[in-house]
């Protein structure tokens, strides 16, 4: 681990502009450019909340909506693009020498940009409708966890995509059971009827990280509840062991890289 | 400090076939009822032992799906090998294809310096060399254009230029030569003398055989993963022309007859009287056919049949055209076929041979292209076979 860590280091170069190149071909010929990293959110919004606050009367918040959705975005994106990191780059791994883990972890870094000048222009939003930035020091422990995870589930998707193509298959719909099983269009209050009878319940949701990073988000930007510090712990210490795993399923598996592609 | 610049050894590779695409969770099942180390493994690599020494030249010759690209990716470490060792000095060049890491939609300055980045060069470094690549590569404003619009001969021409300016210690190079057009393959030929001249070690693939020769120190030969041949340029090059040609004729070659005669094999000989198969425009060539009578026939016929890469008849007789009597056949013998001039152009061609009955109702045995030879030729004429004709003018 720890020579990982120095061979990452050592190629930071190589790093920043694969993380570059990422950023910059996103958008490349599209003509709303960025704004596409806003509009998907947006759109998606606009959706939900018609169909849930209009149609279903669920009594939700727009703040609770939307950042709901601008947060669950860098997960969703990070899973889309992953399983994609080391097969859509074949040529460079049959034909060039280099950490291979940079290939996702510029992903997810390239997608870690676009999400800090997303949730730059939420902050924004959120001072018009009114700040409630009382919590905002959980922040940079809600982002530090979002990343880790994000980092943990696309190395281990983007290596074993490599050798089982149906995960890319896969990932569609386990993101749309995720995404339901995370409070993005909902918040963790609102299952208090479940999980105030089954308190194990409320427990085992905190199992899913994105619970827990999610909760911490909205307390820092909406001033929402802190989360118990039980199920705080849950979210984290299963982000810990996603984010070791996918480094150690990647490592594990990239030596046979170059004889599959 | 060792001079050994590549050590190699018992290095082999193996790999796992499959049907077809990737694995899926379909294929997965099937590779379970198949045993392991069944026929669907594929050792593209076996048992290679070679080394390099420093600041010189190995070249890779063999035929496609020989393992040259495979024995380079492990060299540079893109793959693992199965088994051996590898051990290697200085710095590797790791990038094995001209511009392999480019991105269509970055430009080609970008490209650059990503390129460099995966090699392992910071910006800085780069940036000294910048005007060295754009210099070699001279494509001019389309440096700050996405390489998706350049032509094959830039998008080339960039990567060389990028490959050799970040000036490894060894230059892995795989088929380079094979590409770009005239003047811009001088143009690598002269970097690469460069090359030599600092001491750098070099390991190229090219199926040009001529040029190899020409740059490499020694020659490796190989052949479905393993070494036939490995040593001084010329006779590893000539080696591997007469594996090829006799690949070719056994591909070729067919044979039939009803056997009371049977043809047991033909001897090529030069001037000289020495075994070859490689002959020079003008040369004497000499066959010694041999045969062997299963049942004793009466009078006989032999003939010859030279035919062309392209499988055209270039020339044919027999015995009985020669107007030679070949009397009832018995036991075993030969006969010897001489061609005082060989006026066949540069090329591979194919020895026919037949053995009938003289009223040409019986054929005992006949084997259609089963030798092949090769023909040097720097004579100025059009055509497969030269005719000698003069001009006059009024």
């Amino acid at each position: 681990m720890i020579g990982l860590v120095k061979d990452i280091v050592a190629r930071r170069d190589l790093l920043a502009m694969l993380v570059a190149r990422n950023v910059k071909i996103r958008y490349k010929e599209s003509v709303l450019g960025f704004l596409w990293t806003l509009l998907g959110p947006v759109f998606l919004i606009a959706i939900y909340a018609v169909f849930m606050k209009i149609i279903m009367k669920f009594p939700m918040p727009m703040t609770v909506l939307v950042s709901g959705i601008f947060v669950w975005q860098y997960l969703a994106m990070c899973l889309g693009d992953s399983s994609f990191a080391i097969i859509g780059n074949a040529n460079l791994v049959k034909k060039a020498c280099f950490p291979r883990i940079l290939l996702p972890f510029s992903i997810v870094l390239a997608n870690f940009v676009n999400f800090v000048l997303s949730l730059l222009v939420m902050l924004v939003y959120l001072l018009f409708v009114g700040p409630q930035f009382r919590e905002i020091a959980w922040l940079p422990l809600a982002m530090l966890a979002h990343l880790a995870l994000c980092t943990g589930v696309s190395l281990a998707l983007s290596a074993l995509n490599v050798f089982f193509r149906d995960v890319q298959h896969l990932t569609g719909i386990f993101t749309m059971a995720w995404f339901f099983l995370t409070p993005v269009v909902y918040d963790v209050s609102m299952i208090s009827s479940i999980t105030s009878k089954y308190p194990i319940l409320g427990q085992l949701y905190f199992l899913n990280p994105m619970a827990g990073i999610l909760s911490l988000y909205r307390t820092a930007l909406l001033g929402s509840p802190l989360p118990s510090l039980n199920s705080l712990a849950i979210s984290v210490g299963v982000t810990v062991v996603v984010f070791v795993a996918g480094i150690l399923i990647f490592q594990k598996l990239q030596p046979g890289f170059a004889d599959e592609l | 400090m060792s001079d050994i610049a590549i050590q190699v050894e018992g290095v082999g590779k193996r790999f796992r076939l499959r049907s077809s695409g990737g694995r899926t969770l379909k294929s997965m099942v099937m590779d379970m009822i198949h045993a392991p180390g069944s026929e669907r493994d594929l050792w593209a690599l076996k048992d290679i032992n070679f080394t390099v020494e420093r600041g010189s030249t190995l070249g890779l010759i063999g035929a496609n799906g020989a393992g040259k690209s495979t024995l380079l990716s492990v060299l540079a470490g893109t793959m693992m090998p199965t088994e051996g060792a590898i051990k290697t000095t200085g710095v590797i060049s790791s990038l094995l294809e001209l511009g392999a890491g480019f991105h269509p939609d970055l430009t080609g300055r970008e490209n650059v310096f990503l390129a460099g980045a995966i090699m392992g060069l910071t910006r800085a470094q780069m940036n000294r060399r910048l005007d060295a690549i754009l210099e070699f590569a001279d494509i001019g404003k389309f440096i700050d254009q996405p390489v998706k619009h350049y032509s094959s001969g830039m998008y080339v021409r960039l990567g060389f230029a990028v490959a050799v300016e970040v000036d490894p210690d060894i230059l892995l190079v795989d088929e380079v030569l094979a590409v770009g057009d005239a003047s811009f393959q001088r143009k690598c030929l002269r970097r690469m003398s460069e090359f030599r001249e600092q001491k750098k070690t070099m390991l190229i693939i090219s199926h040009d055989l001529g040029t190899i020769q020409s740059v490499s120190d020694q020659i490796l030969f190989l052949d479905h993963g393993r070494v036939l041949g490995h040593g001084d340029p010329g006779k590893v090059v000539g080696q591997y022309e007469t594996f090829w040609r006799n690949q070719a004729s056994s591909e070729r070659s067919r044979e039939w007859g009803t056997r009371e005669v049977i043809l047991t094999g033909a001897e090529f000989s030069d001037e000289a009287g020495h075994a070859s198969t490689k002959f020079s425009w003008g040369q004497p060539l000499t066959v010694r056919l041999g045969y062997e009578v299963k049942t004793p026939v009466g009078r006989s016929v032999f003939g010859f049949g030279i035919s062309d890469e392209a499988g055209r008849l270039v020339h044919g007789s027999n015995t009985e055209i020669a107007a030679v009597t070949i009397p009832g056949l018995s036991g075993s013998g030969h006969v010897v076929l001489k061609i005082p001039s060989l006026n066949l152009a540069r090329g591979t061609y194919f020895f026919s041979f037949s053995v009938h009955s003289a009223d040409h109702k019986v054929n005992y045995h006949r084997m259609d292209n089963a030798f092949a030879i090769g023909v040097e030729s720097d004579k100025n004429f059009e055509g497969i076979c030269f005719m000698p004709s003069e001009w006059r003018v009024g």
